[in-house]
């Protein structure tokens, strides 16, 4: 059993009297993949921007290494290795994508940053498309260089917020395995989706929402079979 | 490499200015003057408007206070115009740092508005503490006999900023900034620094107008406060940079000759329609060419598009791998 | 101090300033669109109020009529030209366009009316006496006037189909566009509604002040700190604020001059949005 590298404890939120999270609890194991599935509404949203630092919980806490970062801003969590991706890719439109990444780049070396962008792109086999335009990407491109901007602060923590939504199957396989590679080098790998085909297949840990709780935790055999996620499903 | 390129611009819009005052009338400099510190003027906004998104309506704010920090100085204690400029500066960048820090906080067009006010507060301070500043009259100040060394100072401040601002445009500092105007919560929640980054920026927006407000009032012998907070002035600053192109390195200068050359045919006969015409160019810039000539250029392709520097380095680094 | 005449005197410049804002709010309420150029499509319209008045020599009542119906008119050139094809671009760049048009309108103002101040001397001239003050008629008929107006459109947009078409839109553009309502007429409609009233201001204005063409620059930072205040897109908001706001430039003015006075809107307007940039009674901005 491998150390617990991030913790939820049983935070709520609640949105102008209406609960969206209520005393979820999750915990994160090191270098593996662990992913949230629910259906839309499930609070899984707003979980994942409570753990990045946009939300504060109303109540619980979140923490990294047994480090309470419950109330930090989204830059200081950056700064604890935590990187995350957008599930609508937020990516600098007037600007090329080596320069997305650039733009994020820690440190002063403008070189070791350049090597590591194009090491990423690399690494994403995307770096046929280093020169064109933010604004000019396709959907896939977009989830693509998203991920490879997040991966510039050389996170010790992977969030990605529905990194499969909208894309097709070969693009998906190809993420996964991206993903797993990570996971490889020792980075943990956090993700929310609702493609449950994939969630199913690849993690390591699932963890199942429902109108804001947790209803069901385990591999994927287990979660596959579990009687309540069956009905919130269907 | 193909289109031109903005060095190649630069250098001969160097060697025109270093060659005027030797072969150009009184005229011509008196002129080039008021360009060059339109100019300034036009590049410092570009950092605040331009690269860090946040546009506003209050750098006239800090014109005004150099001008009658600069005035002031030079009329009660004989201060030289040149040291008076440097207090006029500091002046400004330290007027600007808590003012930063405070309207920072507010989003676009409440910013905006907020700094518009604030120029109007600071004209209307000039107007009423007339004891201080000689309220609606104005202040008088002794006039310069050669405007030559006005010239070289101001040209020395434009070619600064041009340089300054082509080094942020290939700096990581630069991408930052661009970050911030594009989603500066992205940009937050990736690790930018954006208050930080942000408030920099506005001081340092903040500090060549004051020194050029300062050298103005001595350029015109005189200083009240319509003059030194003029709306229009603020107007045809943004409208040079809106026309140029906001963030890029050349928009500023092609912005400001061509409103100069407006200024030139219609300023001293029918200043009412020249301003009329600005306001005319800044509405048809924003509905048909919000991003302005110079991005125009780089997407039509006789400018090069990006910045140079990454491309470059990259390349290198491509060929140090292979 | 003259506690009852400071009173008096701000709570009627206050219902200009009422009428000009309560029009900026409906623009920016449904258009999201703060319009720089409002003020001067006041003065323009003080102006040709003096024109109709003084040149022309026709009564007052005809500018009454005329002049709101004109400004609406220009309000919807304005709309149908600039602001139509810019819906949807950042609030920055509305904002540009109409600074833009404000200074077209300053400019071509002085090329017909010329720089200096004109004014109606002979209208509404007098003052009356009401519990021992002396209270001028053309401030109090154009308080009225104000005050009416601005609570005629609240009461259209709470009352009528028109008014809650307009409702609808501010609040949400695509559910309105779908439930079918007619959202870029409502739009245009609201813009020459917005316009009218500030037409009607500057119709109001003539009698009561000295009006030059930069009167329009003046009144509409004083505007938008009414808004600020009120709380953008608080109808009730605005005339509560353009009242305080009016009285404290009066009181600010008594103690340290017209000029200190005004620049005291400015500073209360800044405080505002830095400490509280709801405004009083505004529900937050939905950028």
């Amino acid at each position: 059993m491998s150390e617990t590298i991030l913790a939820v404890e049983n935070v709520s939120k609640r949105f102008a009297g209406r609960i969206a999270l209520d005393s979820v609890s999750i915990d994160i194991a090191r270098g593996a993949i662990t992913g949230m599935i629910g259906p839309n509404g499930s609070g899984k949203s707003t979980l994942f921007n409570i753990i990045a630092g946009t939300l504060r919980p109303d109540e619980g806490r979140v923490l990294v290494n047994g480090r309470n970062i419950t109330t930090a801003t989204a830059a200081e969590i950056c700064g604890l290795g935590i990187a995350r991706t957008f599930q609508i890719s937020r990516l600098f439109a007037e600007m090329t994508v080596l320069e997305n990444l650039v733009a994020v780049a820690r440190g002063r070396d403008d070189r070791a940053a350049i090597a590591l962008a194009l090491e990423l792109l690399d690494f994403l086999e995307i770096r046929d498309i280093a020169d064109r335009w933010g604004a000019e990407l396709s959907y896939g491109q977009r989830k693509l260089v998203e991920i490879a901007r997040a991966l510039m602060l050389q996170p010790k923590i992977m969030l990605l917020d529905e990194p499969f939504a909208g894309i097709n199957p070969r693009l998906q396989n190809r993420i996964v395995e991206h993903l797993r590679a990570l996971c490889a080098k020792g980075i943990t790998v956090f993700f929310i989706d609702h493609e449950m085909r994939i969630v199913l297949k690849e993690c390591d840990l699932v963890y199942v929402l429902a109108e804001g709780r947790l209803i069901a935790r385990g591999d994927t055999q287990t979660v596959r079979n579990d009687e309540k996620v069956l009905q919130a499903y269907f | 490499m193909k289109g031109l390129s903005p060095l190649f611009v630069a250098a001969i819009a160097g060697f025109v200015a270093i060659a005027l005052p030797f072969v150009g009338s009184d005229y011509a400099i008196s002129f080039s003057i008021q360009l060059l510190i339109f100019l300034v003027l036009a590049y410092s906004w570009n950092w605040i408007g331009g690269y860090a998104g946040y546009s506003h309506f209050g750098q006239v704010g800090f014109f005004g206070i150099g001008a009658y920090v600069g005035s002031l100085l030079n009329f009660h204690y004989g201060i030289p115009w040149y040291l008076a400029a440097i207090a006029a500066a500091v002046a400004g960048a330290v007027v600007a740092l808590p003012l930063g820090g405070a309207m920072l906080r507010l989003k676009g067009p409440f910013f905006a508005i907020g700094m518009f006010g604030l120029a109007r507060v600071l004209e209307a301070f000039a107007l009423g503490f007339d004891s201080i500043t000689g309220g609606g009259t104005g202040i008088y100040l002794k006039p310069v006999s050669d405007l030559r060394p006005l010239y070289y100072v101001v040209a020395a401040v434009a070619f600064l900023m041009l340089l300054l601002t082509w080094k942020l445009d290939n700096s990581r500092l630069g991408l930052k900034l661009l970050a911030i105007r594009e989603d500066e919560s992205a940009a937050e929640s990736l690790g930018i620094p954006t208050t930080r980054l942000k408030i920099g920026t506005f001081v340092a927006s903040a500090i060549a107008p004051a020194a050029m407000g300062s050298i103005y009032a001595v350029y015109l012998g005189f200083i009240d406060p319509p003059t030194a907070f003029a709306p229009n002035m603020e107007l045809t600053t943004i409208a040079m940079v809106l026309l140029g192109g906001m963030g890029t390195v050349l928009g500023p200068l092609v912005g400001s000759l061509l409103l100069s050359v407006v200024n030139e045919v219609l300023w001293a006969n029918y200043p009412q329609v020249y301003l009329a015409c600005v306001g005319v160019i800044v509405l048809l810039a924003v509905l048909f060419m919000p991003r302005g000539i110079v991005n125009l250029g780089m997407k039509s392709g006789w400018l090069k598009i990006g910045r140079p520097l990454f491309r470059s380095l990259a390349a290198r680094a491509e060929q140090a791998q292979s | 101090m003259p506690v009852a005449e400071l009173l008096i005197g701000g709570i009627l410049l206050g219902g200009v300033y009422a009428l000009m804002a309560c029009g900026l709010n409906l623009i920016f309420g449904v258009m999201r669109v703060i319009n720089f150029a409002h003020g001067d499509i006041l003065a323009i319209a003080a102006l040709s109020t003096v024109s109709i008045a003084v040149g022309l020599k026709l009564p007052f009542w005809v500018a009454v009529l005329v002049v709101p119906i004109g400004s609406a008119a220009l309000g919807a050139l304005i709309h149908l030209f600039i602001l139509r094809r810019i819906e949807g671009a950042p609030l920055i760049m509305s904002l540009l366009a109409t600074y833009a048009l404000s200074t077209i309108l300053v400019n071509v103002a002085i090329l017909i009316w010329g720089g200096g101040y004109s004014g109606l001397p002979g209208v509404l001239s007098g003052s009356l006496r009401i519990f021992g003050i002396n209270v001028s008629i053309s401030r109090l008929v154009s308080f009225a006037c104000a005050i009416g107006v601005s609570l005629a459109v609240w009461w259209l947009l709470e009352y009528t189909r028109f008014g809650r078409a307009v409702r609808s839109v501010s609040a949400a553009p695509e559910l309105a566009s779908i439930s079918g309502i007619a959202v870029e007429r409502v739009r245009l409609a609201t813009f020459a509604l917005g316009t009218a009233m500030a037409g009607f201001a500057g119709v109001l204005v003539a009698p009561a002040f000295a009006i030059d063409p930069q009167l329009g620059s003046r009144f509409i930072i004083k505007a938008f700190a009414v808004i600020i205040v009120g709380g953008m897109g608080s109808y009730p908001g605005a005339i509560l604020a353009a009242l305080l706001l009016g009285v404290i430039e009066v009181v600010g003015s008594y103690f340290a001059g017209a000029v200190i006075g005004s620049a005291f809107l400015f500073l209360l307007m800044l405080a505002v949005l830095l400490v509280r940039p709801r405004g009083l009674l505004g529900a937050g901005m939905r950028v």
